[in-house]
């Protein structure tokens, strides 16, 4: 399995990616990191078809961006940056609307984030942890080779955001995952490979070993040094 | 609930046998029934098998097609408001409020005055303009909110109304009869106004159960996309169910608020916001609804009817206030 993107996309007048290009594969987890505005978000939604590039996306040979919705969605599965639920759903049907167009499977999805027992219960009742696990559920329900997520950890306590990356350790060895992060702790603890945007283009990318404090400093604009601990290695800002 | 679709039927069965029972004649229950049976028989004999049962022509060409106009218009009002409310992402919305009826009234006033043949194709093209206006003008960075959505929709509307009174006023022949139509009324009722508002709540009722998916997904927005959906594409024929649910609705009773609103919220109570079960019973809700604020509309001011329109905002109104104060203090609609 293997995902290749190379995509600009323009809001109007205002290009917001320009000639970004990547490759990600089954069993490499890719994590997307850059500094706020840097068209992270953007990249995903058109890789997710909710936004329409100019370039290609290609899986496994198959052009995903002259495909209807519905073909894609059986391919791309999508997990949107957690907002707050707004209508009064159960999660077992919140979650069954992955399924709608792609027949998959709620009961595995549920039990995969744990929240089967708890189908009945309405999404508006949920933190914002478990929310994030209950829209991880609705994208595995949906299927499909390819799992992007948007910021999956951001507002979650160090507990729900380890659960959640701990998930996508396990699914990346049926998927391929592609997951925005904001915290460069989690990426440099459970990515494999590194796609850093700055401005709309693509800044550095490769596997995570060889990242140095430099190239994350003319990121971020911050001076960084590399702890290494017990568990792996934490990202320091100086400053 | 699973029983809650029996006893909808089972209470739109009552309401309109009342409907059609009490009126300014007074009937006894087995009149309604030897008329009705009579006319059903003539209907599908094409002839008279008997003698004509003593009140059948109050029955049949008044009353019944009377409560049928009022039941089948209040089953598209409510279909059209969980359609509005599916698109505009917001349990608010309602073709009132967001003023698409206001806008096929303009083309119903138009078409009476002017082209009594298309009545309904004038208010249909109106009522799909005025979705087109609210909803762009209404749009901030994709999302509808509440206050902009209100705002244009109540300024649309009041500007259509205004345009349809000056037309009805000014250039009606029969001025005061068009005015009752305008306040919403259903004593103009036939058997051709029940025959056009039952094809179009059997297409648009149809058409929105069988996609009950896709309404539910429409909730969630752009992100819908990513799970399937052609969102643009299916927000088109949204808005073209809407419009028809709608023109045809004011064409054959005039303007009448707030159905579309009450029934779906009394349905999501019940069933839940799952468009897999809220479509049918908001709908049978709302058709139990207008019959029987059609029943008070006539009746409450004997022997002076008053337009069922004022009816509906006098139960709405409050209604409405009591929703706007829920999503003030921050509860989330179901």
């Amino acid at each position: 399995m293997i995902l290749k993107v190379n995509v600009s996309f323009s809001y109007g007048d205002r290009e917001v990616l320009r000639d970004v290009s990547f490759e990600a594969r089954r069993g490499r987890l890719l994590a997307i990191i850059g500094p706020n505005g840097a068209g992270k978000s953007t990249l995903l939604k058109c890789i997710a078809g909710i936004l329409r590039p100019r370039g290609e996306v290609q899986l496994d040979g198959i052009d995903l961006l002259t495909l209807s919705p519905k073909e894609r969605a059986r391919f791309v599965s999508y997990v949107p940056q957690a907002s707050v639920p707004e209508f009064n759903f159960t999660i077992e049907e919140f979650v069954e609307m992955g399924t709608y167009f792609t027949g998959g499977s709620v009961r595995d999805a549920l039990q995969k984030v744990g929240f089967w027992e708890r189908r009945n219960e309405s999404v508006l009742s949920l933190s914002g942890g478990e929310y994030q696990l209950v829209l991880l559920a609705r994208a595995l329900a949906q299927g499909g080779r390819v799992l992007l997520l948007d910021e999956p950890t951001s507002h979650l306590d160090i507990n729900h955001a380890l659960m959640i990356m701990e998930l996508l350790k396990e699914l990346k060895e049926e998927k391929i995952v592609v997951a925005v992060l904001h915290d460069l702790n989690l990426a440099l603890r459970y990515a494999d490979n590194l796609l850093i945007l700055k401005n709309g283009e693509k800044f550095w990318e490769g596997s995570v070993g060889r990242l140095s404090p430099r190239i994350l400093e003319e990121v971020y604009g911050v001076k960084v040094e590399f702890v290494r601990g017990k568990f792996g290695t934490a990202v320091l800002p100086s400053l | 609930m699973r029983k809650l679709l029996p006893i909808l039927l089972a209470l739109s069965v009552v309401v309109m046998f009342l409907g059609v029972y009490v009126g300014s004649v007074e009937l006894s229950p087995s009149d309604v029934t030897d008329s009705i049976v009579y006319g059903i028989k003539r209907a599908l004999l094409g002839e008279s098998p008997a003698e004509k049962p003593k009140y059948f022509l109050i029955i049949w060409e008044f009353r019944l097609p009377r409560v049928l106009l009022a039941y089948l218009v209040g089953l598209s009002l409510a279909s059209a408001g969980v359609a509005s409310q599916a698109l505009f992402k917001n349990p608010m919305a309602d073709p009132y409020i967001i003023g698409i009826s206001g806008g096929a009234s303009v083309g119903a006033a138009l078409g009476l005055i002017y082209f009594p043949n298309h009545v309904s194709l004038l208010s249909f093209v109106f009522a799909l303009l005025s979705v087109y206006v609210v909803y762009t003008v209404a749009k901030v960075n994709g999302r509808i909110p509440v206050d902009t959505l209100l705002l244009s929709g109540v300024a649309f509307g009041f500007m259509a109304n205004a345009v349809t009174s000056y037309l009805v006023l000014t250039l009606g022949p029969k001025a005061h009869l068009t005015y009752m139509w305008l306040m919403g009324s259903f004593s103009g009722a036939d058997w051709e106004k029940v025959r056009n508002v039952f094809l179009a709540s059997l297409f648009g009722l149809t058409f929105l159960i069988w996609k009950w998916r896709e309404l539910n997904i429409l909730l969630l927005g752009e992100e819908g996309v990513a799970l399937g959906l052609d969102v643009d594409m299916f927000r088109k024929f949204v808005v073209v169910v809407i419009a028809i649910m709608s023109a045809v609705s004011v064409a054959s009773a005039g303007i009448i608020g707030f159905v579309g609103l009450i029934g779906p919220h009394i349905a999501r109570i019940l069933v839940g916001p799952n468009h897999k079960r809220l479509t049918l019973s908001a709908a049978l809700i709302g058709g139990i609804l207008m019959v029987s604020a059609d029943l008070v509309a006539r009746t409450i001011a004997r022997p002076t009817e008053i337009p069922v329109g004022i009816v509906t905002a006098m139960m709405g109104g409050p209604f409405f206030l009591y929703l706007l104060r829920k999503h003030k203090r921050g509860e989330v609609l179901t």
